[in-house]
């Protein structure tokens, strides 16, 4: 042998290779690279919060604000109806707000990409009946069915995860289908099915590396309409009432009537804090399909 | 001393190609007398095409042309915009490559034919609607295709009527120069030797001159007066038809003419063109032994849209055994891919059994999983035949792992020798994409051989390949029987392949056998009307050939 190298090690090589011109490809685009970088520093903050606040400011008997007082030297945002730091809220939001979305869209992703490839894959009336399964999903109006999940199932950060996932898979269902489809048109599929692979052969070693891409810029996408779906179930009070959320402080804002009363530091942060996160995923997410897609390309 | 119609000088084409230029034509000079004939030869990347598409310049932005075009004596280099839209179409035109997807499938091809008569009125004046409809239909009539067919979509027609439409469109406007890139590639043997005779009919009755752009020498030899051969972007070889084929000078135009063998030419029996000499048949051969892959009254059927029932294999009977090439000869739609996937137990038969060594392959399970074993596939296209993601290495593992062979490493290597792709590290690590079209396929051969088969079913394992590399693959082929014994099926609508490494011959059409034995028996002497006109759409043949015809 004159290289040392094994077959392993050069597939790795090649990895790291394929991995670098990715993120070159990526940070070619400056919106995407400007979105990955203002959420990992979203990221890291909610992360970090623990170090570097005191979530004693949360605790409605521990305030020390007036209420509903307007943005001052000490409460940068104003304060609440019950004096808290709307500031100290609208960061500490950001950690369920996170959370959930992540948790959430990995779910629906997960639940998606299975669907997805076993329609495709086995097709005949498995598709058939996964195909009308999602078609079901797809008509019914989701957030009335995460409402009616989070209603039956007890009340908890958990179950909004799972009535968020169970209700976003079915466009990440239908886009995995068309991609494995695609590729199991391929000739080299032809191949490997001669070579004597069987359906997990054919699934794990082509098909699945095929759609990856596809699904992690899905992923991303999936996370902000999380987030936002987040926000909607704990804006409407179905949500897990012990967490602050920035659905919550929009919700309390609402019946405490601080919007009447015009308070409108109780509305704003936490919207925009919405909008960011979600602009900020759907840029990563934007980029990382040019880059995967191939179709949009150039 | 009249102009010629068509005069190249010194004409240089380089592609910008990231921030270097690639020169795709060196130094070329043409001249093509008014009512001449040309025909240009090449591997693709010889820059054929580029020579061709210049005349019009009909090529990418990133192509730097140098030198002077002279058609009809005026400078194409020189002109400006709307005296060269003029020019397109109303002087020259072309037939472009791959009928299937030069026509716009959504319009009717009467229309598509009238689009060139709108834009270029021949009589300088806009023609009225009923002027357009008497010269389309007069189109259609003079390329054979009844006037009715001009509300047809390009999907109703086959290939050979689609490449009928784009010649009738070349023609719309009386031009004086004709260009075909291809015109018969992926045409089946009898409607190219249709094709051919109705261009140069056209051709000759109304004295137009004619490039015409091959990688196959003999098309060229049976439609042109001239032959031009190109290579690496110069012109290698240039002279009349009859003495470029007869008596060809340079190097690659021999490659060139012996990758296209003529059938009954004892030359070329068992000798595929090739640079590696082929070992020697084994003294010990024995003609035939035991069927080790049979169909047994196979049939297949599939339902179209309408739900009406076709029989794409319709009772078959064909073995192949140890030690034997066997051809399976058709045109397309002939139903020999079905076969070869129900053979492979890729498709499932209606009725009739597959027995491998005398016994009924199983329908699935381990006995299926170690058929597969013996029993390997080899693609057309090597391209899409490759997971673009996999390296060689991985391509070739893929099989010897699905199957938990012992040692996959030196199995690995010992396949890419086979196939020889040697040494076997230097490839090991490379991409599909960075392989050429030939190794791409050694690559395929290889995954197959990894698993050390004793049948290789090959579905036109050179249609896609360049002539040259096409004498290699086959070669390797005869090499693999010669030496390990290995059987194979090949499958391919060129008798000329036959001819070259095949034992037995299976003439296959609308699903039947029609015709099956030894090749010098079905080739030489055809039984079968359908194998006679294969044989007789053969363009440009051989003396030997056509006593065997009278």
């Amino acid at each position: 042998m004159t290289t040392a190298e094994t077959p392993r090690q050069i597939a790795w090589a090649r990895r790291r290779a394929s991995l670098a011109r990715t993120w070159r490809e990526f940070a070619a685009q400056r919106t995407a690279l400007a979105g990955l970088v203002l959420l990992g520093a979203t990221v890291l903050v909610a992360l970090l919060l623990p170090l570097i606040s005191d979530e004693s400011g949360l605790n409605v008997t521990k305030a020390t604000g007036q209420p509903l007082s307007p943005p001052t030297g000490e409460f940068w945002l104003g304060t609440d109806n019950f004096g808290r730091s709307v500031l100290l809220m609208t960061v500490w939001g950001t950690r369920i707000s996170l959370l959930v979305g992540f948790s959430a869209a990995l779910l629906s992703v997960v639940i998606g990409t299975l669907i997805g490839i076993t329609a495709a894959h086995f097709g005949g009336w498995v598709s058939a009946t996964l195909l009308r399964f999602t078609d079901f999903f797809l008509v019914l109006p989701s957030l009335i069915l995460a409402i009616a999940l989070s209603a039956v199932l007890p009340k908890g950060v958990g179950t909004i995860i799972v009535a968020i996932g169970l209700t976003a898979w079915p466009s990440t269902a239908r886009l995995v289908r068309a991609q494995t489809l695609t590729i199991e048109s391929r000739p080299y599929i032809e191949r490997a099915h001669a070579l004597g692979g069987g359906h997990l052969h054919v699934i794990g070693r082509h098909v699945l590396p095929g759609v990856m891409p596809l699904v992690l810029a899905n992923t991303t996408l999936v996370v902000g309409n999380a987030v936002i779906a987040d926000a909607t179930l704990s804006f409407l009070g179905v949500g897990d009432p012990n967490s602050v959320t920035w659905g919550l402080v929009l919700e309390s804002a609402l019946n405490n009537g601080a919007i009447s009363r015009g308070a409108w530091w109780n509305v704003l942060p936490p919207g925009i804090a919405i909008v960011l996160v979600v602009l900020f995923f759907t840029l990563v997410g934007r980029g990382l399909e040019t880059v995967f897609n191939p179709r949009l390309k150039k | 001393m009249t102009t010629p119609l068509l005069q190249l000088h010194d004409l240089n084409v380089t592609y910008a190609v990231g921030d270097t230029d690639v020169p795709a034509v060196r130094g070329v000079d043409l001249t093509l007398a008014p009512g001449g004939t040309l025909g240009v030869a090449g591997e693709s990347g010889s820059g054929k095409s580029t020579v061709a598409m210049s005349v019009l310049r009909l090529l990418p932005r990133t192509a730097k042309i140098t030198g002077e075009i002279l058609l009809d004596g005026e400078d194409v280099t020189a002109m400006k915009w709307g005296r060269l839209r003029a020019v397109r179409w109303a002087e020259a035109s072309v037939v472009f490559q791959g009928a299937m997807h030069a026509l716009n499938p959504v319009r009717k091809i009467g229309e598509q034919i009238a689009e060139p008569l709108r834009l270029h009125p021949p009589s300088g004046k806009a023609l009225t609607d009923a002027e357009v409809d008497a010269r389309v239909a007069e189109l259609l009539t003079q390329v054979d295709l009844p006037p009715g067919r001009a509300g047809a979509y390009p999907h109703e027609l086959s290939g050979g009527q689609k490449q009928r439409v784009m010649i009738a469109m070349a023609l719309a406007c009386s031009p004086r120069l004709i260009i075909a890139d291809e015109p018969t590639t992926a045409l089946d043997v009898i409607v190219q030797a249709q094709v051919l005779a109705l261009l140069t009919r056209l051709v000759a009755e109304q004295r137009i001159g004619l490039i015409m752009i091959s990688h196959d020498l003999s098309v060229l030899a049976a439609t042109c007066e001239r032959i031009a051969v190109m290579y690496d972007g110069q012109i290698v070889e240039e002279g009349p038809s009859t003495e470029v084929m007869g008596s060809p000078k340079h190097e690659h135009t021999r490659a060139l003419a012996a990758a296209f063998p003529t059938v009954g030419d004892p030359v070329s029996r068992f000798a595929p063109a090739t640079s590696t000499p082929l070992p020697p048949e084994p003294p010990d051969r024995v003609a035939s032994g035991e069927p080790l892959l049979a169909a047994e009254n196979l049939r297949v059927s599939f339902r179209d849209r309408t739900g009406k029932r076709i029989d794409a294999v319709a009772g078959v009977d064909l073995t192949v055994s140890r030690d034997e090439i066997v051809a399976l000869v058709g045109q397309s739609g002939s139903g020999k891919t079905t076969l070869a996937r129900t053979l492979l137990g890729l498709q499932k038969p209606d009725s009739g059994v597959v027995r491998y060594a005398g016994k009924p392959v199983p329908a699935g399970g381990a006995g299926r999983k170690a058929y597969r074993r013996q029993v390997q596939l080899v693609l057309q296209d090597p391209t899409s035949a490759l997971n673009p993601a996999h390296t060689v290495y991985e391509a070739v593992a893929e099989g010897p792992r699905i199957h938990r062979l012992a040692d996959e490493r030196a199995v690995v290597h010992r396949a890419l020798e086979a196939a020889e792709l040697r040494p076997a590290e230097k490839y090991a690590d490379r991409l599909p994409h960075q392989l050429s079209g030939g190794q791409r396929q050694r690559v395929v051969i290889a995954g197959a051989l990894a698993l050390e088969p004793s049948v290789v079913v090959a579905d036109e394992p050179v249609a896609s390949l360049d002539a040259s590399v096409r004498g290699e693959i086959l070669a390797l082929l005869l090499r693999l029987r010669r030496e390990l014994g290995l059987a194979a099926l090949v499958i391919t609508h060129d008798l000329g392949l036959a001819w070259n490494i095949a034992d037995r011959v299976a003439v296959m059409y609308r699903g039947e056998l029609v015709e099956t034995g030894t090749v010098e028996q079905v080739l030489l002497d055809p039984q079968h009307e359908y194998t006679k006109s294969l044989l007789a759409a053969l363009p440009g043949g051989t003396a030997q050939r056509r006593t065997v015809e009278t």
